[in-house]
């Protein structure tokens, strides 16, 4: 078995005894879909099918958690000491971040499997490949989320306070302020152009593209792909790279 | 070819030096103790050895592998005990090793019967069964020991391996060390006890403030000290400035240090020859011995000697 799967395999092993966490989130996405997603359907009338524009901004939402989980787990391994004994051991640093990375998207796949069952079985008529683009759109989303919290995670080194309270705000921030629970046509010109800054309004509408949702209601895909693109490529390189730089010159790690 | 050489090797932290311009070498298979107080730099040295740490500036060898430019070939060569032993958390003692034996490509058909020895030997194998969170101080440092026996690597690194163990268990894992050592690993461990610096040195490099002191063998070290004997001497009250000052003029008399309110110690070259004049010398300045007793140095008087501050009484880090 090769280095990398082992310290995934290691890793999600431990992440799962006991796999309580898993099936909450579970749990917490039916009751959230059946109780409040059911009762804001009935309210919202404009848009066609809003119970499943919820389900997938759902979805959204907990992609963006498993994002930042990723960071705060690779702050919490330096806290902890376990971040010096995988530096110490005898694997290629490039091997090692990039199974930090893989285990965000192991967890995403786990945290995500059982939602995204459901809710592609409630939009229902879907096409091998819409389903595919969606899903790699997830990844590719949470795989810039964490690479943003990663790039984030030298905030800890010198203060883990601030960066929980930074971490905070920026999830609160580009959750509301993103297409992830309502459309940006509806939203007011103040929000909307706050909404362009967040990465999940790109996820969220490249998502419900590619799941048949109406186009009118969404962004151009090709600045989605693009915005995208650009966060994961440069969220992950430039947390690597500080993360080479800090956490082999700092000594709390 | 040395197992470690480090030439100006400097670490800064923000303001703080803990290295400074270190020049440090490691013969192959010895074992060198690194004995200074806390904040001398002994872990930085470490941490910068196993490459989990960067140098400021300087350069750092292992087997001649630069630790900044070579470090997966480093890290292929050694294995470092950390002083904090945490993390994995839910996995049990047995999971761990086997990763870590794994990963430090130890051949599968020997790993299990490998690190069941090793925890039999640790003391481990009644506590296989449960959680890392579950182990107690002494048992999480013996695994952070249980890994380097597992992975016997030519370049064993101990960062205070006993501390927080029990007497049985430091005498076990020291006999480990030793025993690693003769099976031809190269060791270095830091450490702030003396005790644990005298079993297990072949050699030994004092730290203190970021700098190498002093580097020999512990009869050398010893020996080193001006003034053969030290003496002991309590006193019925405190000891003035006045008397101390006599003590210094008495004829064979190297150094006088309070020990304590009332006790003093003495570095001189003939007990026998001393002991009946400092006790007349106190007599005639009104202060009654209680006790005298001579010894030989220890490593505590060797760090007193070469750096003029008590090891226990260092700073801080």
């Amino acid at each position: 078995m090769s280095s990398v799967i082992r310290l995934i395999w290691f890793d999600i092993k431990e992440e799962l005894s006991p796999p309580v966490w898993l099936f909450m989130e579970w749990i917490v996405f039916g009751l959230q879909l059946a109780i409040y997603g059911a009762l804001i359907s009935q309210l919202v009338t404009s848009i066609e099918d809003y119970f499943q524009f919820y389900a997938v901004g759902f979805i959204i939402m907990m992609t963006f958690e498993v994002g930042s989980h990723t960071g705060r787990h690779f702050v919490e391994h330096a806290h902890e000491g376990r971040l010096p004994y995988l530096l110490s051991l005898p694997i290629p640093r490039y091997r090692l971040f990039l199974a930090i990375a893989l285990e965000g998207g192991v967890e995403l796949g786990l945290m995500l499997a059982v939602p995204l069952i459901v809710t592609l079985s409630l939009i229902g008529n879907l096409t091998a490949v819409s389903v595919a683009a969606s899903i790699a759109t997830l990844f590719w989303l949470g795989f810039g989320v964490a690479g943003l919290m990663l790039a984030l995670s030298f905030i800890a080194f010198k203060s883990s306070d601030i960066y929980t309270a930074i971490t905070a705000a920026v999830s609160t921030l580009m959750i509301r302020f993103s297409t992830v629970l309502y459309p940006l046509i509806f939203l007011p010109a103040s929000y909307a152009s706050a909404a362009f800054f967040s990465p999940l309004t790109y996820g969220a509408d490249l998502v419900r593209l590619f799941l048949g949702f109406d186009p009118g209601l969404l962004l151009e895909p090709r600045y989605a792909v693009a915005v995208l693109t650009a966060l994961a490529v440069a969220t992950l390189g430039l947390g690597m790279l500080l993360l080479q730089r800090l956490v082999e010159g700092v000594k709390s790690a | 070819m040395y197992a470690v050489e480090t030439k100006g090797l400097t670490k800064r932290y923000g303001k703080t030096m803990a290295l400074k311009n270190l020049d440090f070498t490691l013969n192959q298979k010895e074992v060198m103790v690194l004995l200074g107080p806390n904040g001398s730099g002994k872990t930085t040295l470490l941490l910068i050895l196993a490459t989990v740490l960067k140098p400021t500036s300087g350069q750092a060898r292992v087997m001649g592998f630069d630790v900044s430019t070579q470090s997966t070939r480093v890290r292929q060569i050694l294995g470092i005990a950390f002083q904090e032993a945490r993390g994995f958390w839910r996995h049990k003692p047995p999971e761990i090793l086997r990763f870590h034996a794994a990963i430090c490509g130890v051949p599968k058909a020997k790993r299990d019967s490998v690190i069941e020895q090793v925890l039999k030997e640790l003391e481990l194998w009644d506590a296989r069964k449960k959680l890392f969170m579950h182990l107690s101080g002494g048992q999480a440092k013996r695994m952070e020991v249980a890994k380097l026996l597992i992975h016997r690597p030519p370049l064993a690194i101990f960062d205070e391996p006993t501390s927080q163990v029990d007497l049985r268990g430091k005498r076990t894992i020291w006999e480990h060390i030793h025993k690693l050592r003769d099976e031809g690993s190269t060791i270095l461990v830091a450490t702030n006890e003396v005790r644990e610096a005298e079993y297990l040195a072949d050699r030994i490099t004092v730290l203190d403030q970021g700098q190498s002191v002093v580097c020999d063998t512990v009869r050398h070290l010893k020996d080193s000290i001006a003034g053969g004997d030290i003496v002991e001497i309590e006193l019925d009250k405190p000891v003035d400035a006045q008397l101390k000052e006599a003590l210094n003029q008495l004829e064979g008399t190297v150094k006088v240090v309070t020990a304590a309110e009332n006790q003093i110690r003495a570095y001189v070259s003939i007990a026998e020859a001393w002991v009946p004049k400092m006790t007349s010398l106190c007599y005639q300045r009104n202060h009654r011995v209680l006790s005298v007793r001579v010894t030989e140095p220890s490593l505590d008087d060797v760090f007193l000697h070469f750096t003029g501050r008590v090891l226990e009484a260092a700073p801080v880090e």
